[in-house]
């Protein structure tokens, strides 16, 4: 292309091993062996951890948490946060229950989403134009979108008109959940989007120094909104598993889901600082936090003492992640 | 040489301040030789120096920010160790830096008093005596005439209202020793005029100052004695009253390499045939500079010179669309343009390399690889998806081509290379980009000097090929190394314009220096 510079003396040399991958690939085999972990309590402590029919649990019940992480994964990667994600649930799972009595199923839904694409849109203005801190900003439509999902419902949990939305959330394909199967789809396209485009790339780049990759010409506060749209729209998306799933929508549901999100995406290795993280890391940290969730449940310990729990493995994530920082500076 | 006036520390004992062989080392280099500093009792001494020649470091010493490898302070014949600047404080130096050190959000009066603020009496000992926090700092501002009142806050203050406050904490905490780095920079003259007053009545109080300007003319004025740094060894003590300015410029510059001109490197100035790539009318940023008009031509490299904070640093940034840009006209290619980002100066075809790549330049904890392509994504994609076999076969390529040394593959860290390598990629992401126009600040700041001759003979190469160079830099070396021409900046605004055959070390520092007021 442009050969203006002129050669200078040196070796030829050959790209090499993927050195960066070996790394990330190692930070993962120390979550795979924590989770096997996990697995083995289990299963010492409950002889019903290790059946199929568990494991099928299991998975649907982290389908949502998995869903929402994705999107989740990609802000956090940019340095910000979205704690809306729970919010913008409740409220598009509310609205699509209230379309689907006045409109056609694909319609309700569309346009459902694209509600939640636009609360996501509108944290992206918030935090890109306005310049509010993401945490402000997020911290701000959660309280707007939850109060907008109760004022929606009057509170209450409402149903679903329709046949074909039950589909969703219940069918199965060769003996796997419907939400399941799109639950590893949606991260397997994310991870090859945020691997292997240059949208993903620059998403990193504008994590790891926003100032640097703005000099470079990226577009940063385009990325910053993409990416807070694609995490309401991932919001709206999970609402809509859960929904027909449950048959209902409830505006109390998923209260404090965000908390539980970020947490299996730090988990994973995603750093609150930015510019690293993985999908693959995020899969095995929502795995880790759902396993837990339901050995918990298996262990009848009771809802109060799993809200510890799921506290003191925030903290541990977030422990984690500092310690790792701190490591890497030596 | 000798000292030639002996004021105050005549009448008896000890001098204020003694600094002795004072040696400061970084990671193996020396860059203080054993400095002697001896300040009198009521005196002003100017340190003066070029950029680099280690006047910040010594005051740093001082100030108790860095620790000395060699030699001893005395402080009225009494030795000092200065562990921490709050040792220093408490020693009676105050260090006034050039960065203002201030917390914007509180008011004024809790800046003059901070970490001091007065105390009712008593049993009410933890509690701040507001109405004598505001009488005492009010007072001290009168004394400056400084047109500030101690409830504003801090973060309403213009620049020079921030200085004199700096100036009034100094002050506030009963100083023997201060230290002014650059204090007028951003004062108007009528607060220029009541600092030198303020400094007078000082001197007047016994409080000895150590006065570090460029401004040779505020230097006659307000100083007795006038210390020259070159290289981290002291050059030369005179009498302010006694001494030439062009003498005062001979001991920065040093006598052995006095005007070493660039014309003895068989290079004519190229380019005068080449169209013009780049011109800029009238340009102006507010409180860094204004009229700024030159013309650059493709195969041309173009330098901007000036002491630290002469503006010239902006300009490439306003050029590139990085700072905002309220004067003057830009054209590319003859064509008027309208840049007000990176992004679209990268559509004109205009790249910039930071003065600051670490902060500016690179995202560290990508790849060599991913840092090459950040700036031209389509050249290494087909809509959208980034083919890795072309992308790293091109990292390679400009890899042996720039001669960046790798510790490991195209696929490291760019942070985990040495400072040159470094910027090298920042080179090579432009190039790799198709630019035509490289603006480039501080190129070889904190650069090795095998690396440094590297990138002199890229930036050769590349004007050979017509690309039209910007090279703005605080460097005399790198200036006279590099440019076809020079144009020279005092208080953001070019004041002479050099070329090949004009332009050695002592006509350009005359001119950054004197141009002053």
């Amino acid at each position: 292309m442009n050969s203006t510079a002129p050669p200078l003396a040196s070796p030829s040399l050959d790209p090499g091993p993927p050195r960066r991958a070996r790394l990330v690939w190692r930070d993962e085999l120390g979550l795979l062996v924590v989770y096997l972990i996990l697995c083995g309590f289990m299963a010492i402590r409950s002889p019903y951890f290790f059946s199929p029919h568990n494991f099928k649990n299991i998975l649907v019940a982290v389908s949502t948490i998995g869903i929402l992480s994705v999107g989740t994964t990609m802000v956090i990667v940019t340095g910000g946060i979205d704690l809306s994600i729970g919010s913008v649930l409740a409220l598009t799972g509310v609205l699509v229950a209230y379309f689907s009595h006045h409109m056609p199923i694909p319609a309700a839904v569309s346009l459902a989403l694209l509600i939640g694409a636009a609360a996501g849109a509108f944290n992206g203005l918030m935090i890109t134009r306005v310049g509010i801190n993401p945490l402000i900003a997020t911290l701000g439509s959660l309280s707007i979108h939850r109060g907008l999902a109760f004022d929606f419902s009057g509170g209450l949990t409402q149903s679903v008109s329709g046949d074909g939305f039950a589909f969703l959330g219940n069918a199965t394909l060769f003996g796997v959940p419907f939400q399941v199967l799109v639950t590893v789809l949606l991260f397997l396209v994310a991870a090859w989007v945020m691997g292997w485009t240059v949208f993903g790339r620059s998403v990193y780049a504008i994590g790891g120094n926003a100032q640097a990759s703005r000099l470079a010409g990226l577009p940063v506060r385009r990325l910053q909104m993409i990416v807070y749209t694609l995490c309401g729209l991932g919001a709206a998306v999970g609402a809509m598993f859960q929904v027909s799933h449950l048959g209902v929508a409830d505006p109390k549901a998923t209260n404090e889901i965000e908390l539980s999100v970020i947490a299996a995406v730090i988990l994973g290795g995603t750093s609150l600082s930015g510019g690293k993280g993985t999908l693959s890391g995020t899969l095995l940290g929502v795995l880790i936090m759902g396993t837990l969730n339901n050995g918990l449940t298996l262990l009848d310990v009771s809802s109060y003492n799993q809200d510890v729990a799921r506290g003191a493995v925030l903290l541990l994530a977030v422990a984690i992640d500092q310690l790792r920082l701190r490591w890497q500076a030596r | 040489m000798p000292e030639t006036i002996d004021t105050s520390s005549a009448a008896g004992g000890p001098p204020l301040l003694e600094m002795r062989g004072i040696r400061k080392s970084f990671s193996g280099t020396e860059v203080l030789h054993g400095v002697d500093l001896t300040l009198n009792r009521g005196e002003v001494v100017a340190l003066l120096g070029e950029n680099g020649a280690g006047k910040s470091t010594l005051m740093k010493i001082l100030n108790g920010d860095y620790a000395r490898d060699a030699g001893e302070i005395l402080l009225e014949g009494r030795p000092l160790e200065l562990r921490s600047p709050r040792d220093a404080h408490r020693a009676g130096i105050q260090v006034i830096y050039q960065e203002l050190n201030d917390v914007p959000d509180v008011s004024v009066a809790e800046n003059v008093f901070l970490g001091s603020l007065p105390r009712k009496s008593g049993l009410l000992k933890p509690l701040v005596d507001w109405p004598e926090t505001h009488r005492r700092a009010g007072e001290v501002l009168a004394r400056l005439d400084a047109q500030v009142s101690p409830r504003q806050s801090m973060r309403t203050l213009r620049v020079g209202q921030r200085q004199l406050v700096e100036i009034a904490k100094a002050l506030s905490s009963r100083a023997r020793v201060l230290v002014l780095d650059e204090p007028t920079a951003a004062l108007t003259p009528r607060e220029v005029e009541r600092l030198f007053e303020t400094i007078a009545s000082l001197r007047r109080q016994g409080v000895g100052m150590i006065y570090i300007s460029h401004r040779l003319d505020e230097i006659e004025r307000v100083a007795q004695r006038i210390i020259v740094l070159r290289d981290g060894s002291v050059a030369g003590v005179r009498s302010a009253a006694e001494v030439q300015r062009h003498d005062i410029v001979r001991m920065m510059v040093g006598h052995e390499v006095a005007d070493s001109s660039a014309t003895d490197r068989a290079r004519t100035a190229r380019g005068a045939d080449q169209e013009v790539a780049l011109e800029v009318e009238n340009l102006g940023c507010r409180g860094e500079f204004a009229g700024v008009s030159f013309s650059l031509r493709a195969g041309e490299t173009l330098g901007l010179f000036g002491l630290l904070g002469a503006g010239h640093m902006e300009v490439p940034k306003a050029i590139f669309g990085a700072e905002p840009v309220d004067a003057g006209e830009i054209r590319v290619k003859g064509h008027a343009v309208s840049i007000r980002s990176p992004r679209q100066a990268r559509r004109h075809g205009i790249g910039l390399v930071p003065e600051d790549r670490k902060v500016d330049g690179l995202v560290l904890g990508m790849s060599v690889a991913d840092n090459l392509a950040m700036a031209h994504w389509k050249g290494v994609s087909s809509a959208g998806v980034i083919r890795s076999g072309v992308q790293l076969r091109r990292a390679v390529e400009w890899v042996n081509r720039l001669g960046i040394r790798l510790k490991g593959s195209v696929r490291q860290a760019v942070g985990t290379l040495s400072g040159g390598n470094q910027q090298k990629v920042v080179l090579a992401r432009w190039l790799e980009a198709g630019v035509r126009v490289l603006l480039l600040n501080e190129p070889t700041r904190g650069v090795d000097v095998g690396a440094r001759a590297d990138i002199y003979t890229v930036l050769d190469g590349l004007r050979a090929k017509g690309l039209a160079l910007l090279v703005c830099s605080s460097d005399l070396e790198e200036i006279l190394e590099v440019c076809d021409r020079v144009l020279v900046f005092a208080r953001g605004r070019m004041i002479g314009e050099f070329d090949r055959a004009s332009a050695t070390r002592i006509s350009l520092l005359a001119a950054a220096a004197g141009g002053s007021i």
